[in-house]
This record gives structure tokens, C-alpha cells and sequence, in this order.
């Protein structure tokens, strides 16, 4: 961005000279291959992994650790593909994955903009209290809050099931200061129109002010779909039903079980992290947006 | 009473009693509930007495605990290149060249997929005479496999690699937004008085970025001391006690031996540093006077 602007302008400034102009689109072309060359050797760097690894899934039988090593597929095969899908019931695990994930953001992005919400509008006893108490939780974490948590799962007799998996998840410090700092950034005519029309508090909150915060919204949904679609060890802790696990857990099985059939163990793995880099995909328009907002206040 | 429900207090709390309830069983009570429990050997399976200070004096003297406290601290080192590297990435990817969306979400895919499988993708690239070994030896740096995770002098730098690997992603994406929150005018005005490109940076885009660092810096600091997940799927804490975080060692501890008590006060422990630390920080962060909005 910077450097375009600057090409403008220099362009503007100087004279309209043929031999001048040719040096100048050389550099730029410079310029450009140089960025290029440095995008592509890091796209490599951070994808080539993922693409090894989809490689070795596509070539059923091959022993990655042989030598030389099979580092580019030499033929293509979806075998592993077709053989792990019907070893491993992959549609129940995955269902089990949507439901923990969509849990787990339907409640993180509810209740962080609820009560986000208060901190940032509205003026009311105690809000110092309720600030203080929340900042003093990211300064003083709890190491061993999965010991509490086990046993306040118990005691609440959610062992085994989905909301014993996500409660502990469910609403996070962080998100509620996001959505906050989100709130603030919002015009006080939005509430005080809503105000003159009749409309309840939660009305205004709902249907006025959360459309406002969509990119904020979107950042929360993306960071907790992440953190619940890739979660394994807390799911592993609280079902004692391997039938009930999420697909990284289930996979952690897989990898014990077959240690050595790298083709199916990539392609379960390949199968596991396809959805969320696809969620990622779609939403990152807006993860980006919301993201720049977030920050700033 | 009436009156009361029509106000705003009775709005503000009504909002945020669903959250504050959820915040109080899965926040604020394991932070006071682990005090008491450290002053007992709580352990699920027998009877549990009130053994005082007992929990705290042992893991003084308990010698993986104190590696595993150093093996955390160790493992802070990766904050600055982490850190630089995702300014830098963010810095060379905050143009608007063709395709430069492509290459953000490329480097943003490491971030959104599961621990479980980057650690399988690490642990098969770096294994003996696996790609890793095989091209650093074709290329002549190296004359014979390196064991990346079974060397107990290089495990815990690889674990940190592969932490830095896939974190600089997200970063990378938060630098990003910072450089493109400064506002292009003052850029304009200065390029207007003549000040060159380097002057840009050094006097625009680095002040503006501060609080953007700062802030990364913070969480980096957290995470890096409180790292488990690569730990507990690559290495288990070996070979020997190597890579042993404290993390690592207080879920061993808590549900593998079901020793809850003395997990907690281990917990209690690392809690307190992590405060003091992070004091120091907020504190500091005070003083760089960061207000630039």
C-alpha cells in the first residue's frame, strides 16, 4: 500500500523522462519479483507440511520413513481415503464435533455480548466491582481450574455429555473485554433512537446494536469454532464414551491404534482439519474487519 | 422496588447475570476453591485430611517441579522471534499486490488447524530419515539424522519451533490490522515535508504499532508459560524431563495421579509467578505512557 502510494507520487514529481520511466518500471518489477519470491518461500515454509501431508494421504501403502524419503506424491490414489472412512465412523464423530463446536460458540458469542454490553453503555451500580473482578482473572489465571472444573462437572452430574464439555468453555474474560470494547465504538444516537421508538433495552440490544458488531461476532465465532472443533483433551477427560468423542480425539485413538499405516492416519487427519480451514475460508472476510476493530480501542 | 426494575442498574444486571453466573462457577470459584484443596491431599480415591502446608514445603523440594518451572520459563525465549518474525510477515504481506489475500490465508492455516495434527505432521517430517533430516543432509548442513525429539538437548527448542510455527500466523493477522489502523494521512503529511521512507517507519508506523505490540507480547508471554497441548501430544514430557512444562507436570499430577491436592498447590505456585510476571508487565506497559488513539 505504502509503496504504491510512494510510486505515485514520485511519479508526479518528476519529469516525463523515456529513459527515466523504463528505470523506474525495472525497479518495480524488482520490487515485485523480490516480494514474490519472499511470499512463495513462506507460503511454502507455513503450507508445505499440509501439503506433504495431504501427499502422503494420497499414496496408500507407501512407508514415509523409507529412504529416499516420499516427500512428492508419484501417483494418486484415495484408497486411504475410502479404506479410513469405512474403519472409523467418521459422519458420527464429525456430528459429535458440529454439536460440541456449535455449543460452544452459540454460547461464548451470546453471553460475551450480553454482558459486554452493560460494561460498555450503560451506567449502573457496582460496574467497578464487576471491572475489577474481571481484569483481576486475567492477571491472576488458574492453573489447575481443570481440576475444579472435573469436579464441578461431576457435581452437577454432566459427566458424559456435551454441556459437561463446553460449560467450562462457554464464556470467557477476553471475549466479554472484545465485545466491550466493540460496544463502545457504537453511536449513543443508535440506542437513543431505539429509545424514542419504544423499544426495550434487549430489543435495542438484539435487533439495533448486534448488527452493528457483526465483524466482532464473527472474530469471537471463528476463534471459539477453533478452539471447540480442535479441542481433544478436556472432551477425552469428561466422556467416558469413546462413541461421544470429538473427531481430534477420536483421531489421538486412531494414531494409537495404527501406528504404522501413515496413508490412513493422514487422510483421517486430512479429513479432520478440512472443515474448520473451509469455516476459515468463508469467514475470514470478516475476521479480518473485526479484528482491526478489536484491537484498536 | 418498581422504580428499581425500571433502571438501568436492573437493565445492566439483568444483561449480565447469565455470563456473571457461568464466569463464577468456571472462573472465579477454581481460583478460590484450589486454595483450600492445596491445604489437603484430596485424591479422589481415599480419605482426605487437612495436611496444612505440607503440599507447598514438597514442591520445593520436588525436582521435576523446579525443571518443569525453568523448562516454562526456557520456553518464554520464543516471545521476541515470534514476535519479530510476525511483524516483519505482517509488514511484507500489508500491500496491495495481486494475490495478496491468497498469501494471508496461507499463513493463517497453521493457526486454525488442530494441535493433534500439527504435532503428527511434525513428529513424521522430523522422525529419522524423514523429509526433514533427508533435505537438511542433501543441502550438506547436516551429515547424519538429527533425533529432533529424542535429543534431550534439542526436544524442548524443536517443541518451540513448532509453537513459533504455528503461531505466527495469528500474529502476523493481528500486526496486520495494527498497520492498516494507522491512519495514511500522517504518512502523506510526513512524505509532504520530505521525510524518507526509513523516517516513516522509525517515527510513523513504529509508535503507532506499540500498543499493538504490547499487547502481543502479552499474550505470546501467557501462552508461551502455560504451553501444554504440543508437550502433551509430541513429547509427553521426555525424553526424561526434558520438555517437562509446568503445565504438563500439574495435568500429570491432578488427572493422571489424581492427586488434587498437591496439584493444586503446584498450581497455586505457578499462579503466583505468573502474576507477579504479569504485573511487571501491565506496569511497564503504564509507564511506556500507550495511548495513541
Amino acid at each position: 500500500m505504502m509503496n504504491l502510494q510512494n510510486d505515485k507520487m514520485l511519479r508526479s514529481s518528476l519529469p516525463k523522462k523515456e529513459s527515466s520511466r523504463i528505470m523506474r518500471s525495472l525497479g518495480r518489477v524488482i520490487r515485485m519479483t523480490v516480494m514474490y519470491v519472499l511470499l512463495v518461500l513462506l507460503a511454502l515454509f507455513l503450507m508445505g507440511p499440509f501439503l506433504w501431508l495431504l501427499s502422503v494421504s494420497l499414496m496408500p501403502g507407501r512407508n514415509i520413513f523409507s529412504t529416499p524419503p516420499a516427500i512428492f506424491p508419484t501417483f494418486i490414489d484415495f484408497d486411504n481415503y475410502v479404506q479410513v472412512w469405512q474403519f472409523m465412523d467418521f459422519p458420527k464423530y464429525m456430528l459429535n464435533t458440529v454439536i460440541i463446536t456449535v455449543l460452544g460458540v452459540v454460547l461464548n458469542v451470546v453471553l460475551a455480548s450480553l454482558t459486554g454490553y452493560p460494561l460498555a453503555v450503560f451506567r449502573f451500580k457496582g460496574k467497578n466491582v464487576v471491572f475489577t473482578l474481571l481484569i483481576a482473572t486475567m492477571i491472576i489465571p488458574s492453573y489447575t481450574a481443570f481440576i475444579v472444573h472435573y469436579l464441578t462437572i461431576q457435581g452437577l452430574h454432566l459427566g458424559n455429555t456435551y454441556m459437561g464439555v463446553v460449560l467450562p468453555g462457554a464464556v470467557s474474560v477476553f471475549n466479554i473485554f472484545l465485545m466491550r470494547q466493540t460496544f463502545i465504538h457504537i453511536p449513543a444516537d443508535v440506542r437513543d433512537s431505539g429509545k424514542m421508538d419504544g423499544a426495550s433495552e434487549f430489543r435495542i440490544w438484539w435487533q439495533l446494536v448486534l448488527p452493528l458488531v457483526k465483524p466482532a461476532l464473527a472474530v469471537i465465532s471463528l476463534l471459539e469454532a477453533m478452539s471447540f472443533w480442535n479441542s481433544f483433551l478436556w472432551p477425552i477427560v469428561i466422556l467416558n464414551d469413546t462413541e461421544l468423542y470429538p473427531l481430534a480425539a477420536a483421531l489421538t485413538y486412531l494414531n494409537g491404534q495404527f501406528a504404522y499405516n501413515f496413508g490412513w492416519i493422514a487422510a483421517g487427519t486430512m479429513i479432520s482439519v478440512l472443515p474448520i480451514i473451509i469455516l476459515f475460508l468463508f469467514t475470514q472476510r470478516y475476521y479480518m474487519e473485526g479484528l482491526a476493530g478489536a484491537v484498536k480501542g | 422496588m418498581i422504580k428499581w426494575l425500571r433502571s438501568e442498574s436492573f437493565t445492566a444486571w439483568a444483561f449480565m447475570t447469565p455470563g456473571l453466573l457461568l464466569l463464577a462457577v468456571f472462573v472465579f470459584w477454581p481460583i478460590i476453591y484450589s486454595i483450600p484443596l492445596a491445604l489437603t491431599d484430596y485424591s479422589v480415591i481415599s480419605d482426605t485430611h487437612f495436611v496444612g502446608l505440607d503440599n507447598f514445603e514438597a514442591a520445593f523440594k520436588d525436582r521435576n517441579f523446579l525443571i518443569s518451572i525453568w523448562n516454562s520459563l526456557l520456553y518464554v525465549l520464543i516471545v521476541p522471534f515470534l514476535q519479530i518474525f510476525s511483524i516483519l510477515m505482517a509488514v511484507l504481506v500489508n500491500s496491495r499486490i495481486p494475490g495478496i489475500k491468497i498469501f494471508r490465508t496461507t499463513y493463517y492455516i497453521p493457526v486454525v488447524t488442530s494441535m493433534v495434527a500439527v504435532a503428527l505432521i511434525w513428529s513424521w517430517l522430523l522422525g529419522n530419515n524423514s523429509v526433514v533430516n533427508y533435505l537438511l543432509i542433501q543441502v550438506g548442513l547436516i551429515s547424519k539424522d538429527i533425533h529432533w525429539l529424542s535429543d534431550s538437548n534439542l526436544a524442548l527448542y524443536v517443541l518451540m519451533f513448532i509453537t513459533m510455527w504455528k503461531g505466527l500466523g495469528y500474529y502476523m493477522m493481528l500486526y496486520l490490522a495494527g498497520l492498516q489502523n494507522i491512519p495514511q494521512d500522517l504518512y502523506e503529511a510526513a512524505r509532504v515535508d520530505g521525510a524518507s521512507r526509513w523516517r516513516l517507519i522509525v517515527h510513523i508506523t513504529l509508535p503507532l504499532l506499540k500498543p499493538y505490540v504490547l499487547f502481543c507480547t502479552l499474550i505470546s508471554l501467557m501462552s508461551a508459560i502455560r504451553v501444554f497441548d504440543e508437550v502433551y501430544v509430541l513429547t509427553k514430557g521426555g525424553p526424561g524431563t526434558a520438555t517437562l512444562t509446568s503445565s504438563l507436570y500439574i495435568f500429570q499430577k491432578g488427572m493422571e495421579q489424581f492427586n488434587f491436592g498437591y496439584a493444586s498447590a503446584l498450581g497455586l505456585i505457578v499462579g503466583a509467578m505468573i502474576a507477579v510476571l504479569s504485573i511487571i508487565v501491565f506496569r511497564f506497559n503504564r509507564k511506556g505512557g500507550v495511548n495513541p488513539y
